[in-house]
């Protein structure tokens, strides 16, 4: 049985002992999911009001020391700047954003409220010896932190939720957790969702704490919780639309989504609110999936059907339903933090670019940038954001030529990617048209790219069978290595294997073919392949060639070893040779300084197609 | 495929003895040597035969560095009558039939005696076995014996035999390359503008030493067109690119080839330069910059070019190139 499938045992049998211990009178979970009381909380959610600000929070570095601040897209400005670290990371709400900073002295840690005008620290609360943060969120009303408290409770620790008064800290109300297995909270419109013991979602009233509903994920872990304005969302592998259907987590549920996404993606919908390390800026924050959700009542799909792959210093847009590329955009240096505002995905760059593309089409929609910073993380908090980009027809630049981002990323020479490489390499043999091919052709004359994605380019090459193309390939076969103009030679082997796939088309190619047939530096793969385009190309121009080919090294030692390309050679004259050249092969088989293993070869092959012409020989 | 021979390139050096002992067993009860003349029928080399007034052999000079701009007349004409007379006589037919059982037969070292035979024969024939065993494909020692052969052939001016050219231009596009350097001296010899461009595409070969024969051959037919070539190979440190650089180079190069100090092998643009200054057509207000030039690099080589271009002036010539090479010399000496 595969991981995958033991895994999914593994939550259905906790599943079976958790829906056991829900009947029980004493578990804290006899609540968990029951639809209808999920759907009395949700209805008394209300949906967040509409975004009046775009604005982005940026954790700077750099010689002038660690600082925060405020940039506004819409004015594109910088409204402040302040010193301060950044561990855990900022959320926004109301007038208020909240951020993690390590404690003046001793270990532990800080949540620090600022203003949201200026940047002003409003408060600072100090997380006790015995507490660990989960984690937090923020609304207009209060601050919501949840913590694990250590050496409390039957299993050793407790957990808890603390509603702050933004902007004096003054505790609102307390909610006891049944569990020191805690994670950290969302808030959406007056609803508080707080994950516990992996699998349920404690649903609590956001104005008093008190205890709504209980969700239940039989499927799979409940890793996260996440608030949109479309909806609150919960999931681990998928994603869960919050509703009465999905009170008990079933993937069969129209509000679960799963996107289609190629191999090299990592299946990353949102961070585990269990691991307090993801709560902080990390690596994670420029390698995951941004999406947005149409919701019609209990269904739920990807926005658009689009789900973008934010892959460091690239974006990329997939059908989420059959996974094909829609569009590729490639940025000079990593994004280190991005966020899809339901119109473009904006992201921000380790040198200071604030960009947004817009999520269906990838076409550049805005650009700013902050000369000189060195951009360590960034929270936006721009739902909405909807720029046109000055100057530019119908507000968007033009949108990305995906065959040329695909092909910049195989020729980058970052090497952190060599999955993306290789999936960019498929992407572009996807793609119809002479530029694709080209591209294809340029890569293999890549330095520096590894065996299996030189393979995957030849073999995509050659499955293309593109016979408007056969002029590239010939163009490509023209170059010979020459030491003086420091020019290398061409993936000869994989440009024959490509002609050959043309059939009859690629007899256009021919003459090259024989060019290199002829170069010094041919290998003994590559004159093999040759021999084959040209028997598959029908090349009977290339005979003479093909003798010379023989002739001069039919007696060298040096293919005894190796007797391949002599093989190739040779089956070609057989196969577009006429009387004379099976004169020729007669001879080549006779004549004793001949390499062994071509004389048997040609024994064989001349016995089969005219028995009677090796008679003497066989008899030797 | 890699190979490697033993065998030196100098015409009249003895290769390895026996390869195997395989059999010769007859097609169809066809001898070897008739089965020799089915594939010769049959291969392109006789298709593509040249006209016999192109393969002209080239003069027996193959000196890359022309020490004057006007030859030597007596010499020329000399040369010449050699050629002559090397491209009128010829072997018996006898002789011819016997070289080439031997040539084709079991016993290598008798085939590498007959090859050396041929080419030291200096008859305007001697080629044509030899062309025919290349055609026919031998063995790396016979290979190389052949090619040696025809070379000496081209330099007593007797490579007359009209498939010369095909085989050796093929030749020159093998994989080993000794062979390949064989082959491009032996195309040097010939006269024929078509070995031209074979030559110019040497000149980016892998291989140092196929470069510098194919450099030398140009060098020596005062091949203009492949100066821009050469200087490409300067500009990569290329030794052998040098000296037939600094017999193409016109005066307009030599700036620029001094400008290559410090970005190369300074012994290299060292080489170049001495080398361009024992030119004879050099103007001795012009060697003097040279001679300058090369007395501001560093190294055993630029001495070496100094030392050289002293000796290279008569005794009796008091040029003033010269008086600063000695002064420029002594300095270097006092300085160590």
């Amino acid at each position: 049985m595969r991981p995958a499938c033991w895994r999914g045992t593994l939550i259905a049998a906790a599943a079976a002992v958790a829906a056991l211990l829900s009947g029980c009178a004493t578990s804290p979970y006899r609540r968990a999911g029951n639809a209808g009381e999920v759907a009395s909380a949700l209805a008394r959610s209300q949906a967040p009001a509409s975004p009046s600000r775009s604005l982005v929070f940026l954790v700077l570095g750099g010689a002038a020391g660690p600082r925060i601040a405020a940039y506004d897209l819409a004015a594109s400005r910088l409204l402040w700047t302040q010193p301060g670290e950044v561990t855990t990371r900022i959320a926004v709400g109301g007038d208020v954003i909240i951020h993690g900073a390590p404690p003046a002295t001793g270990r532990g840690g800080l949540i620090v409220a600022r203003d949201i005008g200026n940047g002003a620290v409003l408060w600072q609360r100090p997380l006790a010896a015995d507490e660990r943060l989960a984690g937090y969120d923020i609304d207009a009303n209060a601050v919501y932190v949840v913590a694990q408290t250590m050496g409390a409770g039957k299993h050793g620790s407790n957990g808890s939720v603390v509603a702050l008064d933004p902007r004096t800290q003054a505790v609102r109300w307390r909610h006891e957790l049944p569990t020191g297995r805690v994670a950290g909270p969302a808030v959406r419109g007056g609803l508080l969702a707080v994950p516990v013991d992996s699998q349920y979602v404690i649903l609590l009233d956001a104005a008093t704490g008190g205890e709504l509903a209980q969700v239940l994920s039989t499927a799979e872990a409940a890793t996260f919780v996440r608030a949109l304005p479309e909806g609150m969302f919960y999931g681990s592998r998928g994603v869960f639309l919050l509703s009465p259907a999905t009170a008990r987590g079933s993937r069969q549920s129209s509000g679960y989504l799963l996107a289609q996404l190629p191999a090299f993606v990592r299946p990353f919908y949102w961070y585990d609110l269990y691991r307090p390390e993801q709560a902080q800026y990390s690596a994670i924050d420029r390698n995951h999936i941004l999406w947005r959700v149409a919701v019609e009542g209990e269904r739920a799909r990807f926005r658009d059907d689009t789900v973008v792959v934010h892959d460091y210093r690239f974006l990329f847009g997939f059908d989420a339903t059959s996974g094909a590329l829609r569009w590729a955009y490639s940025h000079p240096e990593d994004a280190v933090a991005s966020t899809d505002t339901g119109s473009v995905i904006a992201f921000v760059s380790a040198d200071g670019d604030i960009a947004a593309v817009d999520r269906v089409t990838g076409a550049r929609r805005y650009q700013a940038r902050l000369p000189g910073e060195m951009v360590r993380a960034a929270t936006f908090d721009a739902e909405g954001f909807s720029p046109k980009l000055a100057g530019a027809e119908g507000g968007a630049g033009p949108a990305p030529n995906t065959v040329a981002t695909l092909g910049a990323i195989v020729a980058d020479p970052d090497r952190r990617f060599p999955d993306l490489k290789l999936f960019a390499i498929e992407e572009i043999a996807r793609q119809p048209g002479r530029e694709a091919t080209s591209k294809l052709l340029d890569i293999l004359g890549e330095r520096g790219l590894t065996p299996l994605a030189i393979q995957k380019a030849s073999e995509a090459l050659a499955a293309r069978k593109d016979t408007q193309s056969g002029d590239l390939l010939a163009a490509a076969l023209r170059i010979h290595a020459d030491y003086a103009e420091g020019r290398s030679a061409p993936p000869v082997d994989f440009l024959a294997r490509a002609v050959a796939a043309l059939g009859p088309s690629g007899r256009t190619a021919a003459p090259e073919l024989i060019g290199q047939l002829r170069q010094p530096e041919i290998t003994t793969a590559a004159a093999a392949q040759i021999a084959h385009a040209l028997v598959a190309t029908g090349a009977e121009d290339a005979i003479p060639a093909l003798r010379d080919f023989l002739t001069m090294y039919r007696a060298d030692p040096a293919n005894d070893a190796d007797p391949s390309a002599l093989i190739a050679v040779a089956e070609a004259l057989i196969k577009l040779g006429g009387a004379a050249d099976r004169r020729l092969l007669l001879f080549v088989a006779e004549e004793p300084h001949t390499v062994a293993p071509l004389r048997a070869h040609l024994v064989k092959a001349l016995g089969e197609t005219d028995p009677g012409a090796v008679k003497t020989a066989t008899r030797d | 495929m890699p190979r490697r021979s033993d065998r030196p390139l100098q015409v009249g050096g003895r290769g390895r003895g026996r390869v195997d002992h395989a059999r010769a067993v007859s097609v169809n009860r066809v001898g070897t040597a008739i089965a020799l003349g089915l594939v010769l029928g049959a291969s392109t080399v006789r298709a593509a035969e040249p006209k016999a007034a192109d393969a002209k052999p080239v003069g027996a000079k193959s000196n890359a560095k022309p020490d004057n701009a006007k030859p030597d007349k007596k010499k020329g004409s000399k040369e010449k009558a050699a050629a002559d007379e090397g491209s009128k006589k010829s072997l018996p037919a006898a002789r011819l039939d016997a070289a080439r059982g031997a040539l084709a037969g079991e016993d290598d070292a008798a085939a590498i005696a007959a090859a050396e035979s041929l080419g030291g024969s200096g008859a305007g024939n001697a080629a044509e076995p030899l062309a025919e065993l290349l055609a026919a494909g031998a063995a790396p020692a016979r290979t190389e014996a052949s090619l040696d052969a025809l070379a000496k052939l081209g330099a007593a001016g007797a490579l007359t035999a009209p498939r010369a050219f095909e085989v050796l231009d093929l030749y020159s596009g093998h994989h080993a390359p000794e062979i390949r350097q064989r082959a491009v001296k032996a195309l040097g010899t010939i006269k024929d503008p078509r070995v031209v461009p074979t030559l110019l595409a040497r000149l980016g070969d892998a291989a140092p030493g196929v470069r510098a024969t194919a450099g030398e051959a140009l060098a020596a037919r005062r091949e203009r067109s492949a100066t821009p070539r050469l200087f490409a190979l300067v500009k990569r440190g290329d030794a052998g690119a040098a000296s037939p650089l600094a017999a193409l180079a016109t005066a307009d190069l030599i700036p620029q080839i001094a400008e290559l100090a410090g970005t190369v092998d300074d012994g290299v643009v060292a080489a170049t330069l001495g080398d361009y200054a024992q030119r004879g057509d050099v103007p001795d207000r012009l060697r003097l910059d040279v001679v300058r030039t090369i007395a501001k690099l560093a190294g055993a080589e630029a001495t070496t070019a100094l030392v050289e271009y002293i000796a290279s002036v008569p005794a009796k010539d008091d040029r003033p190139s010269k008086r600063e090479a000695q002064k420029l010399l002594d300095e270097r000496e006092t300085a160590k």
